[in-house]
């Protein structure tokens, strides 16, 4: 919402600087934007008579102007060839920054002195183009500023303004909110029609829940003129067109008001006048040229024939007001907000009109709307006025009258206002006080329903600023713990303890990223989405993850670990939405950065599955089984399935990018990711855990017996190890493998594995012969179960 | 025989000193003191000296095992405390080599943001609440009194998904506001809780990106006011930027809260004084708050004679932006490593 000082001193009479006024608005609640001076860079623009102008010595199209601005008389070249002696100019003197970006300094043009600019509309910013300079009317005075005589002065002011406060979008709402605030009353705003003929549309409501009222009035025998001056410049100064003086007299009511109003050439409709639903397949070509395909929600003014009109968002092309039209219907209505919203926005049509009825204008506002806009219209265009025809449904009904209750307004706004001040507040922004002690909304404040809505009004007014700050009183209790919260917060903890970075990535992705990723999976996509990229709803993390990769690897970081704590969405049984958090890392390039103390390694498969086992042994005291297997896009000699526990749980993957994929990657190097189910790494409940924590360390030594193996390469060392912790899972309390051996010195087919035995009883110290007895029961059962021979 | 033993305590001393590792001073004692050693032959002797003569000698020989065994343990004393100090010297490394550091990774300034916020209002008796990021129109427009076609609609831009089994709308939220429903709806009061989390716009510019973070905060309880929504604010704010900067709250207008306010504070770049990053005016938008309109709270059944709330929201990226100095919105989802690298934060409370 733009509007001038100057304007608004039309409404109200205020002394205050528009820099106080406008914080004043914003602490009201009518967010200030903008405050702009127009008459910025005018400042030294002055108005200049002619006192000689003579051909220049050097130049034929130039002539040396002697001018007057007050009592100076100054040199000046000029290249226009409108003016002559006695003219008045526009003046711009040496030091000038003009609006278009030019900078007037003394100087001299072909040898002549130049003190000066006479200036052309384009140069003050007025005009695209200009033929010849400014010739000012007789009547400016000598040295006086410019820019108030072109209308280019005072402050220019742009509201922010909330969805609820339509009755601030026309300048009379501003000057009343104002009025409230700084104690000063509206100037008296009537308008006097001489109705001086009979004729009358006549109008029928069809639609009455579209439109609740409507009407208007016929004006006969206006001449479509340019709006004089002082129009023009009220709507350029706001940034509008000045169209011809009828049309600037319904957009000026519009922004003046804040009612739009239409006028319609009566020569181009056949009367009565219908307000209805749009037929179906019906259409109308609006005032923008565009075809528009109507529906039977639209509700459309129409004549006998066709609809003229789309109601309360724009004009009909064909029915409108041109440079010949001589008789006029203009129309006033009250259209329902959320009707004209659901047009405008199916139809994708921006316009003032729909702006305003959308956020409700006021429906008993017509006639004053209807007679100033008469009242003017005649006086810009001459013609004759007919009287107002207004229907009324009866369907539209003021707000019910709210209950007042002073206590209740002070204890939740945390105030302590006496109850006259408050109702000197309320009946200043226009209630009305019932008898019951209620207070009645004015009809232009549909936001005014309840009584949390008085209250906001008191404490609006009385400044949010005012209100002591203080602290709620708050009983102790034990907040309930939130697993998903405090699963990812220790996440977090252990990936970031071991060199991992966290990442955000975007919830949707690419449909090919998505298929790359998770093959199979039926996917969600959006309806609406912003670009192919961002199309589908990702079902697992690893989209985000290789896209950050990508990204990071083409940026020249070639050593990764990164990792996300995000949310995924599963399309399950009939089209339900699973959302599942998980947690997903990648890893690549090499170990550590280049150093003096070790040799360069690139990671490998046990570096991430090592960082997996330490992060899931951080969070829950589960074994963790590693099994052959995994999604497709992984090695597939390089992938592991993720099971816990004796219930074998699968939790998740881990393995290396296929080759076929990273080879892709620019630069190309191998790619170690994993992705888990966040539920399965919420801390146990008390139950699961105690028997683990409750299990002593025990008192007495501990025997350690080292093995070395031969068996065949097919073996995995998981079984083997897992093989001989079970030969008696209570004395055996580990087996490490410290060394493993192929190649060289070996039968093909065959490898070595070197293991640490930690041999110790809970009760007592382990015997000789005991030990020795365990010794023998591994190697038999070494032998036994996977034909290996100690070396 | 007197002087065969003199003569042989100042030849073992001087060996003694003459010793310089540990070896020799041993070899010096066992020549010396050894079941074969000198002093042993010497009294070999001890038959032929006369037998009042033989306690004296005999004084006179302990004489020189104990002189002996003082003068070998200084010796020693000197000898490990040169080998200390020759080792220590040989064991001199170059303390400026840089060390073995290990990798620390980094959370996500949105996440450290989000970690400070959250604990802030955790100390302040509000817990952490999460829900689910696929919403229906309920939750995230009806309940929270946001009808259809009603203008402040526009004010989102939602995503949508297809509809579900049943013909129920399903779009991604576009605020954390919708947890409030979800928390309120099996609770009565008191209720406090924060809902951080992720939210959606249909929309993306260089200060919009499609997905961001979201702070919200409720309180219902009985004799709940606007002044302690100002003073919780402004508590937090000055907790969480660590400076005592001017908050203002202005009204404003979320169809959830009656009266809704925006708290402006002070701007941290030029100390309210006025700068291109708050437009001259001295005043940065923060956050957005106000009393629960009374709907919400009859749409989850909260008697509102007895009972009122305020309510709050913040944008996550935008308070990271001002706390961190991070200028640009979209760098938070590139995920540089050297952008997470500057902003390192390890994770944990």
């Amino acid at each position: 919402m733009k509007f001038t000082l100057q304007w608004l001193k039309e409404h109200i009479d205020t002394d205050l600087a528009a820099n106080i006024i406008g914080e004043k608005l914003t602490m009201a609640g009518l967010e200030l934007d903008g405050l702009t001076d127009l008459g910025a860079g005018l400042e030294l623009v002055q108005v200049g008579e002619l006192i000689s102008v003579e051909q220049h010595p050097n130049a034929d199209r130039l002539t040396c102007c002697k001018v007057m601005v007050g009592e100076e008389e100054l040199s000046i070249v000029c290249g226009a060839k409108n003016h002559k002696t006695g003219d008045k100019v526009a003046v711009a003197r040496v030091g000038a920054n003009l609006p278009n970006g030019l900078k007037i300094k003394k100087g001299k043009i072909r040898n002549e002195l130049s003190e000066g600019m006479l200036c052309s509309l384009a140069e003050l910013g007025m005009a695209d183009s200009a033929d010849g300079i400014i010739i000012l009317p007789d009547s400016a005075e000598s040295g006086a500023a410019v820019a108030e005589i072109l209308g280019r002065s005072g402050s220019l002011f742009e509201l922010d303004l909330t969805p609820n406060r339509g009755d601030c979008l026309g300048v009379r709402g501003i000057a009343r909110e104002l009025g409230v605030l700084t104690n000063k009353p509206l100037k008296p705003l009537a308008a006097k029609v001489q109705v001086s003929n009979d004729s009358q549309a006549s109008i029928e409501i069809k639609d009455i829940q579209g439109c609740p009222r409507y009407g208007g009035r016929i004006i006969r025998g206006v001449t479509i003129a340019p709006s004089p001056g002082w129009l023009r410049d009220r709507l350029e100064s706001v940034g509008l067109r000045s169209i011809n003086n009828v049309v600037d007299v319904t957009n000026f009511i519009l922004l003046d008001l804040n009612h739009p109003l239409h006028a319609f050439d009566l020569a181009k409709i056949s009367l009565p006048l219908q307000v209805r639903q749009a037929n179906a397949g019906e259409v109308l070509t609006t005032l923008d040229e565009v075809k528009r395909q109507l529906s039977t929600e639209m509700t459309v003014i129409a004549d006998q024939t066709r609809p003229l009109a789309l109601a309360g968002i724009m004009g009909g092309e064909d029915s409108g007001v041109t440079e010949v039209t001589r008789d006029i219907f203009l129309e006033a209505a009250y259209f329902n907000p959320i009707r004209t919203a659901h047009t405008g926005r199916k139809l994708a049509i921006q316009s003032d009109s729909r702006h305003r009825f959308e956020r409700g204008v006021d429906p008993m506002g017509l006639e004053l709307a209807l007679d100033r806009a008469t009242e003017l219209i005649l006086e810009l265009a001459g013609g004759s006025a007919g009287p107002n025809n207004i229907v009324d449904t009866g369907v539209w009904q003021p707000n019910a009258p709210i209950p007042f209750r002073p206590e209740r307004i002070n204890q939740l706004g945390g105030i302590k206002l006496p109850i006259a001040e408050m109702e000197t507040m309320l009946l200043g922004i226009g209630c009305k006080k019932t008898p019951a002690g209620e207070f009645q909304p004015p009809s232009h404040r549909h936001d005014l329903v309840i009584e949390e809505d008085l209250l906001e009004e008191v404490v609006r007014l009385y400044g949010y600023d005012r209100v002591p700050s203080s602290l709620p009183r708050i009983e102790v209790d034990v907040p309930e713990s939130n697993p998903g919260v405090s699963t990812a917060r220790k996440v977090r903890k252990i990936l970031t303890g071991i060199g991992y970075y966290e990442t955000i990535n975007y919830a949707f992705v690419s449909q090919a990223l998505q298929d790359q990723f998770d093959p199979g999976a039926k996917t969600t996509a959006l309806l609406n989405p912003i670009s192919e990229d961002q199309a589908v709803m990702r079902s697992t993390l690893i989209c985000g993850l290789m896209e950050s990769a990508r990204r990071n690897l083409s940026q020249g970081n070639l050593i990764l670990k990164l990792f996300e704590v995000g949310r995924v969405f599963c399309s399950g049984d009939n089209d339900v939405l699973v959302e599942e958090d998980r947690v997903g890392a990648l890893l690549s390039g090499n170990k550590t950065n280049k150093n003096w103390y070790s040799k360069d390694r690139q990671v490998d498969f046990f570096d991430i599955k090592g960082d997996l086992t330490a992060l899931i042994s951080g969070l829950i005291d589960k074994k963790l089984l590693f099994e052959p297997g995994g999604p497709e896009f992984l090695h597939p000699g390089r992938k592991a399935l993720v099971y816990t526990g004796r219930e074998r749980e699968l939790i998740g993957w881990v393995g290396e990018l296929h080759p076929a994929i990273s080879e892709t990657l620019d630069p190309a190097q191998p790619i170690f990711i994993f992705e888990i189910a966040s539920k399965h790494l919420h801390t146990q409940t008390d139950k699961q855990s105690s028997k683990k924590a409750h299990e002593t360390i025990s008192r007495y030594p501990s025997v350690e017996r080292d093995f070395a193996f031969l068996l065949a390469d097919t073996v995995p060392a998981g079984q083997f190890l897992t093989a001989i912790k079970g030969v008696d899972s209570q004395l055996i309390k580990d087996v490490t493998l410290f060394d493993l051996y192929t190649g060289q010195h070996m039968q093909p087919g065959e490898k070595s594995l070197a293991l640490k035995v930690t041999m110790q009883a809970d009760d007592r110290t382990l015997t000789e012969t005991e030990s020795q007895k365990l010794s023998e029961q591994i190697i038999n059962l070494a032998k036994e179960k996977f034909n290996a021979t100690q070396r | 025989m007197r002087e065969q033993l003199e003569a042989l305590k100042t030849q073992a001393l001087e060996q003694l000193a003459a010793a310089d590792s540990v070896d020799e001073l041993e070899k010096v004692r066992v020549q010396t003191l050894g079941k074969k050693g000198e002093l042993t032959k010497i009294l070999r002797g001890l038959g032929k000296v006369s037998p009042e003569e033989r306690p004296k000698i005999g004084v006179l020989a302990n004489q020189i095992k104990e002189a002996f065994n003082q003068a070998l343990a200084e010796q020693q004393a000197l000898l490990k405390k040169s080998a200390m100090t020759a080792r220590l010297n040989d064991e001199q490394i170059d303390i400026t080599l840089p060390g073995r550091t290990p990798d620390v990774g980094s959370i996500h300034p949105v996440t450290r943001a989000l970690e400070e916020m959250t604990t802030i209002f955790t100390h302040m008796g509000f817990p952490p609440a999460t829900g689910p990021e696929v919403e229906d129109d309920w939750y995230n427009f009806g309940a929270l009194n946001i009808p259809d076609d009603h203008p402040a609609r526009e004010m989102h831009d939602t995503f949508y998904l297809p509809p579900a089994h049943d013909g129920g709308k399903r779009l991604l939220r576009t605020h954390t506001s919708s947890v409030q429903v979800h928390f309120m709806e099996n609770r009565q009061p008191p209720i406090r809780m924060i809902a951080p989390g992720k939210v959606f716009r249909c929309d993306s510019d260089i200060t919009h990106t499609p997905m961001f973070h979201q702070v919200e905060g409720i309180l219902v309880d009985e004799g709940v006011d606007f002044g302690q929504l100002k003073g919780l604010i402004e508590t937090f704010l000055v907790r969480f930027f660590a400076r005592e900067l001017p908050v203002r709250f202005r009204p404003s207008f979320f169809p959830f809260t009656e009266p809704s306010a925006e708290a402006d504070m002070g701007c941290i770049f030029c100390d309210a004084k006025g700068c291109r990053i708050c437009k001259n005016t001295g005043w940065i938008e923060i956050l957005g708050c106000g009393m629960i309109h009374p709907n919400v709270l009859e749409n989850v059944q909260i008697d509102t004679e007895k009972y009122a709330g305020f309510a709050f929201g913040m944008g996550v990226e935008r308070l990271a932006m001002l706390k961190y100095g991070i200028n640009d919105l979209r760098t938070f989802f590139e995920n540089d490593i050297r952008f997470l690298r500057r902003h390192a934060s390890v994770g944990g409370e």
